[in-house]
């Protein structure tokens, strides 16, 4: 009894824990799916996080002192997440976390970050309300209330005839609901006429009850709201039985693992975007310069996004050595991330997704939208996305 | 430091074994019901809807803390009743086609979830507020009800109730035949694992912060009927063991990255070729050989 009860104070004494320096490297933690149906997302935002570690090094850091990456897999849950937060906080002691890579992970992960007064920069939580979860909540991923009604105007261009639209989405995936709800304002405003509403699931394969239905309502354009995988295989069914209008993805179209599952029938499919490869900025044909040579592929938007949330952390830590004068390395962890975080926010950063500026709450600003039609090659299984012109 | 990493670890564990637990009971009377996880994510939309709901705010300004035992009553007394209505229907099934009956029951449930405004579709519902600051705190809920049910199930392996349940479980026929109420001790058994899984569900959702559609997935519910088959699905303990083994071993893996579940898988098959009692039963064999 007596030796448990030494070793509990001993555990509490431990957890006081005097005043602790970053040191060097600096640890900066990327928490993101690398396993389950997740890693799909996850894998490309960890080869963007790379990408980031390998550049910003190179180009000394901060003032001299290089960065380490520590990497937690989240899974696909929130109980994964959740503990890869907590290993990044305590063990790893990072003085930000990038992550998690699903929205309702971060809803779960995010407020331990917070409680701890630890940074958190989210690559890809596109829900309502994540910047608004606390204080130290940012993310660099754009809602899609911009994104999306770009598409649709130059979709319209196309075709200047479209009157009749069928929308389709997945009712099972958080992304998609929010991302149809942008779209179906979008068209309403447009003055189109919405004459049909599918919903699918993200696990769907047969499509056959949906694009009947689309075939039978007669419309001249087909805006879509699924993940790569169902996208790709409505695609392929909508065109195989016969339909010959245009079609909008959304930001689930907006994946190389797209092509091999649709081939030759998605050539033509319009896509909304947050980044593309094409951008024509420097910060982003240094990116994909040093992506292509260490992947041999071009850099997916979630690649970018994770690219540019370790960008945004580099950056505000250089502000924070500037403006404070101290080494970073030899700053107390718990005050740096406090003065880390104000640097985050209130902030414009140059980023391969063009510039961005974070609000006071953490909400992203960015200036500049893509849209592209997708390019499949003779073999069925790459592609390319072809910038539309302005 | 240790309780700072682990905390979450700890009370997951917990939890889990809660989880496990509810499926134990029908197991107990032979009844092989993969429904347990839809009762789950029910109690847990009650607590966060009572947790975040503007409807509710009145009732979160006049009863404060007290508003989390409320949640709970609430969730066992909802789970109770729909387990009552699912349980008598579904009972009359047997073997692999109840399985199959509740995991249809936990899909219609989920679609339910995802088409309604007041669970928050897809996207579900987040905010809930948060009684303890530590995830370890999180161990004043689970780990007195863990205590209650480990108790309760000890106890009932000597009633009548709980001898009749395991009757069953060894031979429905002769069961019946020596005047055991078949179906009302199957529909009991039932109920009582669906009002413990909406009360874990309650206390889940806001040691998650968050609750949505995914609480229910069909891999939960796999992963509840592995705690209970791993840990032993004729002891007490088993739920216990089996979820403290596998919800840990991912977790103290991590470090192997993607091989870990490939560990995790390993220890699920060699546990089912080499333990057919599970752990608890392993040990109660060793026991066994000790003694003689």
């Amino acid at each position: 009894m007596r030796s448990f009860i030494i070793l509990l104070a001993g555990l509490f004494l431990a957890n006081t824990a005097l005043a602790e320096p970053v040191g060097s490297p600096i640890p900066v933690g990327i928490a993101v799916g690398q396993t389950t149906n997740v890693a799909l997302f996850g894998e490309e935002q960890v080869n963007g996080a790379k990408v980031a570690e390998k550049l910003l090094n190179e180009k000394g850091g901060v003032g001299g002192t290089p960065i380490r990456l520590a990497f937690q897999d989240t899974g696909g849950d929130e109980a994964g997440a959740i503990n890869a937060f907590q290993n990044l906080i305590s063990r790893d002691k990072v003085v930000a976390i990038i992550g998690p890579t699903l929205s309702q992970q971060a809803f779960a992960a995010n407020p331990i970050a917070n409680q701890a007064k630890v940074p958190v920069v989210g690559p890809s939580n596109t829900a309502k309300g994540i910047a608004q979860i606390g204080e130290y909540v940012s993310r660099i991923s754009a809602p899609m209330t911009l994104v999306a009604p770009n598409a649709l105007k130059r979709a319209l261009k196309l075709n200047p005839n479209v009157k009749n639209v069928a929308v389709v989405y997945a009712q099972d995936d958080a992304f998609n609901v929010s991302e149809t709800g942008i779209f179906q304002e979008a068209i309403k405003g447009m003055g189109l006429n919405i004459t049909t509403i599918q919903k699918t699931s993200v696990k769907d394969t047969d499509f056959t009850t949906q694009v009947t239905a689309i075939l039978g309502a007669g419309v001249d354009m087909v805006v879509m709201s699924c993940l790569a995988a169902d996208g790709g295989n409505m695609v392929k069914q909508l065109r195989q039985l016969g339909y010959e209008g245009l079609i909008v993805g959304g930001n689930g179209f907006n994946s190389p693992n797209m092509y091999p599952v649709c081939g030759q029938e998605c050539t033509g499919v319009i896509v909304a975007q947050a980044y593309s490869p094409k951008a024509d900025n420097a910060e982003n044909k240094a990116f994909s310069a040093a992506f292509k040579d260490m992947f041999k592929k071009d850099p997916a938007q979630f690649s970018a996004q994770a690219y540019t949330s370790v960008k945004v952390v580099v950056d505000a830590l250089n502000e924070v050595e500037k403006s404070s004068g101290k080494k970073i390395a030899e700053m107390d962890t718990a005050e740096l991330r406090t003065a880390l975080n104000a640097a985050i926010v209130s902030s414009s950063y140059d980023t391969p997704l063009g510039e961005i500026v974070l609000d006071a709450d953490g909400e992203i600003t960015q200036k500049t939208f893509y849209v592209s039609q997708i390019k499949v090659a003779d073999d069925g299984k790459t592609g390319t996305m072809e910038l539309l012109p302005e | 430091m240790f309780l700072e990493n682990y905390g979450f670890l700890i009370v997951a564990i917990v939890q889990q074994a809660l989880l496990g637990m509810s499926l134990w009971y029908p197991l107990m009377a032979g009844q092989l019901s993969l429904a347990s996880i839809g009762f789950y994510s029910m109690g847990g939309y009650i607590a966060a809807i009572m947790g975040t709901s503007p409807a509710f705010a009145a009732w979160r300004e006049a009863l404060g803390p007290a508003l989390y035992p409320v949640e709970w009553l609430i969730a066992l007394a909802a789970s109770a009743l729909l387990g009552l209505a699912v349980g008598i229907p579904a009972l009359r099934l047997r073997g692999i086609y109840l399985a199959l009956a509740t995991i249809a029951f936990v899909q219609v449930l989920n679609v339910v979830v995802l088409v309604l405004d007041v669970t928050g579709g897809a996207v579900g519902l987040f905010g809930i507020p948060q009684p303890f600051e530590s995830r370890l705190g999180y161990l004043w809920f689970f780990g007195p009800l863990l205590a209650v049910m480990l108790i309760f199930s000890a106890r009932l392996t000597r009633t009548v109730a709980g001898r009749s349940f395991m009757a069953i479980r060894e031979d429905e026929l002769a069961a019946q035949a020596m005047g055991i109420p078949t179906t009302f001790e199957k529909v009991r058994a039932f109920v009582i694992g669906c009002g413990l899984a909406g009360v874990v569900g309650a206390m889940s959702a806001p040691f998650l912060n968050t609750w949505n559609a995914r609480q229910s997935s069909f891999d939960a519910s796999v992963a509840c009927l592995a705690y209970v088959l791993i840990g032993g699905a004729r002891s007490v303990w088993g739920p216990l063991l089996g979820a403290a083994l596998l919800v840990a071993l991912p977790e103290v893996l991590r470090p192997l990255k993607d091989a870990r579940l490939i560990m995790n898988g390993i220890v699920l098959v060699v546990a089912c070729i080499y333990l057919p009692q599970g752990i608890a039963g392993l040990l109660a064999s060793l026991r066994r050989r000790e003694v003689a």
